[in-house]
């Protein structure tokens, strides 16, 4: 007798920021649909950020991305990730294990949240974190040799 | 104005030797310090600055990463580029 092992999974879907602006329930049940399809559980479906893609993708230069965590059965990853890739309206999708992800991270803000009640994010390690690579991207000099290639644009 | 321009533009060696003395005073880096056990790749602002204006991953040399948090941040980086949220090139 086989069994069927559930485990934790967070994917972020990417769409077309016009379409779903234009049809924001469409989107979302379309994205149920192609999960429900192979019998996932969703634990939680939200809007994480829309915002400018770092280069274009299928023409398009804005993104909405889709956070969902859902536990479904480890064989039928590879069978989503196919009809993502089948279905015209996903862009990319990405899909890592949650082993680690607590049901508190799942409750946490989005960027899409927090810009929408106008908060900034919460200062902790991270912020500090933040703080301190800001002085490593001050420092950067490894341009110097490119700007050849800078004139030539 | 000769002086002021050299004062801006310390000669090469004298940086270098800086920036040694800097990674020496810790002896952990910057995510082992704040007890970062799993980097996000949806972090764009802290993977952000882990790279170059034209896109490029900094060295372990220049970002104090240990070797563990450096595949970390490697990986993370690459998940991020591949959603489209960092660049590959600039």
């Amino acid at each position: 007798m086989e069994t069927v092992t559930k485990r934790l999974y967070e994917a972020l879907f990417l769409v077309d920021s016009g379409e779903a602006a234009a049809d924001w329930q469409g989107i979302n049940d379309h994205i149920k649909k192609v999960l429900e399809r192979n019998e996932v559980e969703i634990l939680s479906m939200r809007k994480w950020d829309e915002r400018p893609l770092a280069y274009p993708i299928a023409g398009k230069k804005r993104g909405t991305y889709i956070l969902v965590y859902f536990n479904a059965p480890s064989a039928k990853i590879t069978d989503i990730e196919r009809d993502s890739q089948l279905s015209e309206r996903i862009m990319r999708v990405l899909i890592l294990r949650g082993d680690h992800i607590t049901p508190e991270d799942m409750a946490k803000d989005t960027p899409a949240i927090l810009a929408e009640k106008n908060i900034a994010p919460p200062a902790g390690p991270k912020a500090e974190l933040v703080k301190e690579l800001e002085t490593l991207a001050a420092e950067d000099d490894d341009e110097a040799p490119l700007d050849v290639d800078a004139k030539l644009d | 104005m000769r002086g002021q321009n050299f004062k801006k533009k310390p000669d090469k060696t004298n940086r270098k030797k800086k920036r040694r003395d800097n990674v020496r005073e810790q002896n952990q880096c910057r995510f082992c310090r704040s007890k970062t056990r799993f980097i996000d790749f949806k972090d764009i602002e802290i993977l952000g600055k882990m790279l170059t204006h034209r896109g490029k991953i900094f060295s372990r040399k220049r970002s104090g990463n240990c070797a563990s948090c450096q595949r970390k941040v490697k990986l993370a980086i690459k998940r991020a580029r591949f959603m489209g949220l960092l660049p590959f090139t600039s």
